[in-house]
C-alpha cells in the first residue's frame, strides 16, 4: 500500500493509536516516528477504524500490537485470530509486528487478559513452538512482550530476563522490552530491574514500550492510564544505554488524556535516546 | 511440579469461579471483570444507562461468569447479552431492555461490516423499464432489521449522548433498519407497509414481489429511491430471463 516506507530507524518514538485521537492526528499530523495500534481492534471487515488507519497509514510508519493471541496456552492456536492478523498485516505492511509473552485462554474460554506463565523450561518449548507456528503463519518474524505480573509460580526454575532471552534466541523472534512492565515486576516480586536490563541480549530487542502504571495496595499494576513514572524514565535510559535506542512506543488505554500529553510523553523518550547518542 | 496445562486450568477455573480466590488470582479477577464490564459498556451505552452503571456493573460481573468470551477479539464479546438481560430477574422491571440490547449489538456488528460496494446507477438505466419488477437487490452488508414490541428506536434516540433520556414515541411495538452509511451507523424505524416492502428485498425477494407484499405503501418508487440514496441498497442483480 502506498504510505511512508515500513522500515524503521532505531532511535525513534511514537504512541499508541487510540480511537479518540484518530481525528487530532490526521489533521495535524504531529511529528512522531511511528503510530501502534492494538492489532484486534482492526479486525473488523470494515467501518471507520480501518479508514482512519488507512488515511494515517500514508503518513506514518505503523506497528500491530496483538493482545488477543494467548501465545503461552496450552489450547491450539487460534487460526482465525491468526488468519485475521496476517490479513491486517499484508494490508497495513508494518514496520513490526509483535505479541505478548502471556496466555488468556483454557479450554475454550478467554479472559481476554494477559495471563502470566511460569518461568519453567517446559513453557519456553511450548513458547517456542508456538511463536513458530505464529511466524510461519505471518511469515515474518515477531517481537514478543515481557508482560506485567502480581504473582509468581512456585515451579518457575528461570529468572524472568533468562526465560525471555532464551525464547526469543530459540525462537527466532524478538523482544519488544516492556521497561515499564520490568519495574512493576522487580518491585511486585522484589528483583532488581537494573540486573533484568542487564541480562536482556541488546541484538534481540527490536521495540521497547513505555507507560504509566498505578498503586493498587502493596502491588503496582499496569493500567497504561497514568504518565511514565520517574524510576521507569531512569529505567529507560538505562536500556537505551545497555541495549542501543530502539524504537519506543508510549501506550495510555484507561483515562486516555489529550494527544499533546502522548506527545509529550514520546518526544521525551526521543530526548533520551538523542541524549545516550550524544 | 505443576504442569502448564494444569495450571492454566486451575487459574481459569480460580478467575471465573463461585467464590473470590486467593489475593493474587483476585487481582486478576477483578482486572478481567472490569475489562469485561468495560467493553459490555462500549457495546451497550444505552442498555447502561437506562440501568444505570452499577446495575449495569453487576449484571455484566454475572454475564461474565455465566457467558464466557470465546474470541482473543473483545469486539465478539457480548453477542448473547441480550438473551441474558432476557432471562435476568432483576431486570424484569425494564421489559425492553432485551431489545434495546440487541438493537445496540446489530449496530455494534453494523459498524464493524464490510464495506458496501457503490450502486451501479448506469447499469440501472440500462435496463428495459419493463424488467424491472425482476429485480433484486443486494443489501448494504451492515443491515440488520429488528421487529420488537417496544419502541426500542425511540427509547435508543433518546439515550443518545446528546438527549435527556425521555422518548418521543412512548408506546407501541417498533420495526427498525439498522445500518451504517458515510455518516456512521444509522438506526431507523420503518413503518408497517416500507418494513413489509425492505423485507422481501432483503430475502431475495423480487420488486415486483416486495411491491406486492407491502400493501399500503403510497409510492414504492419514492421509497426504492430513499433506499438507493441512503445505500441501504447496495446494487441490484436483474433477474435472468425466463
Amino acid at each position: 500500500m502506498d504510505g511512508v516506507p515500513a522500515r524503521l530507524p532505531a532511535a525513534t518514538a511514537g504512541i499508541g493509536l487510540r480511537a479518540p485521537h484518530y481525528r487530532e492526528i490526521a489533521e495535524r499530523l504531529p511529528a512522531v516516528g511511528l503510530l501502534e495500534i492494538h492489532s484486534e481492534n482492526f479486525f473488523g471487515e470494515g467501518g471507520p477504524a480501518l479508514a482512519w488507519l488507512e488515511r494515517l497509514r500514508r503518513d506514518y510508519a505503523l506497528s500491530l500490537h496483538g493482545v488477543g493471541l494467548s501465545l503461552g496456552s496450552v489450547d491450539p492456536l487460534d487460526r482465525r485470530h491468526l488468519a485475521k492478523l496476517a490479513a491486517l498485516a499484508d494490508r497495513f505492511e508494518p514496520a513490526l509486528v509483535s505479541e505478548h509473552l502471556a496466555w488468556s485462554s483454557w479450554g475454550g474460554r478467554h479472559a481476554n487478559d494477559l495471563l502470566p506463565l511460569p518461568f519453567t523450561r517446559e513453557c519456553a518449548d511450548h513458547l517456542v513452538a508456538r511463536i513458530g507456528e505464529a511466524q510461519e503463519a505471518l511469515r515474518r518474524q515477531i517481537l514478543v512482550e515481557n508482560v506485567s505480573a502480581y504473582m509468581t509460580f512456585t515451579e518457575s526454575t528461570l529468572a524472568e530476563a533468562e526465560f525471555v532471552t532464551e525464547v526469543a534466541r530459540r525462537a527466532g523472534c524478538g523482544i519488544l522490552l516492556d521497561v515499564n512492565n520490568v519495574h512493576v515486576n522487580a518491585t511486585n516480586h522484589g528483583f532488581d530491574a537494573n540486573a533484568y536490563i542487564d541480562a536482556i541480549v541488546p541484538e534481540l530487542v527490536g521495540e521497547m514500550h513505555l507507560a504509566g502504571f498505578e498503586r493498587d495496595g502493596g502491588l503496582l499494576i499496569d493500567t497504561h492510564g497514568a504518565r511514565v513514572a520517574a524510576p521507569v524514565w531512569q529505567l529507560y535510559e538505562r536500556a537505551i544505554e545497555r541495549i542501543g535506542p530502539r524504537p519506543t512506543i508510549v501506550e495510555w488505554d484507561v483515562a486516555i488524556p489529550p494527544l499533546d500529553v502522548l506527545l509529550g510523553e514520546a518526544s521525551r523518550a526521543r530526548a533520551a535516546q538523542q541524549r545516550v547518542a550524544a | 511440579m505443576i504442569a502448564l496445562g494444569a495450571r492454566q486450568r486451575a487459574m481459569m477455573e480460580a478467575l471465573f469461579g463461585d467464590t473470590e480466590p486467593a489475593p493474587p488470582l483476585a487481582v486478576y479477577r477483578r482486572n478481567v471483570l472490569e475489562s469485561f464490564r468495560g467493553a459490555l459498556a462500549a457495546t451497550y451505552p444505552v442498555v447502561e444507562r437506562l440501568v444505570g452503571p452499577a446495575f449495569f456493573a453487576e449484571a455484566a460481573r454475572r454475564f461474565a461468569l455465566a457467558s464466557p468470551s470465546t474470541s482473543g477479539d473483545l469486539a465478539e464479546y457480548g453477542a448473547d447479552f441480550a438473551a441474558f438481560l432476557s432471562r435476568y430477574e432483576h431486570a424484569r422491571a425494564h421489559p425492553y431492555l432485551p431489545d434495546v440490547a440487541r438493537l445496540e449489538w446489530a449496530c455494534h456488528r453494523s459498524l464493524h461490516s464490510p464495506e458496501a460496494g457503490s450502486f451501479d446507477f448506469a447499469a440501472l438505466a440500462d435496463l428495459a423499464p419493463e424488467r424491472y419488477g425482476e429485480l433484486r437487490f443486494t443489501m448494504n452488508p451492515s443491515l440488520h432489521l429488528l421487529r420488537s414490541r417496544h419502541p426500542i428506536a425511540a427509547i435508543w434516540e433518546a439515550n443518545q449522548p446528546d438527549r435527556d433520556g425521555t422518548p418521543e414515541r412512548g408506546r407501541g411495538g417498533e420495526r427498525v433498519v439498522v445500518w451504517r452509511d458515510a455518516s456512521g451507523v444509522r438506526v431507523l424505524p420503518l413503518d408497517e407497509a416500507t418494513w413489509s416492502f425492505l423485507t422481501v428485498l432483503a430475502s431475495g425477494g423480487t420488486l415486483a414481489e416486495a411491491i406486492d407484499d407491502a400493501r399500503g405503501l403510497a409510492d414504492a418508487a419514492a421509497t426504492l429511491t430513499r433506499f438507493v440514496a441512503d445505500r441501504i441498497l447496495a446494487g441490484f442483480d436483474a433477474a435472468p430471463r425466463a
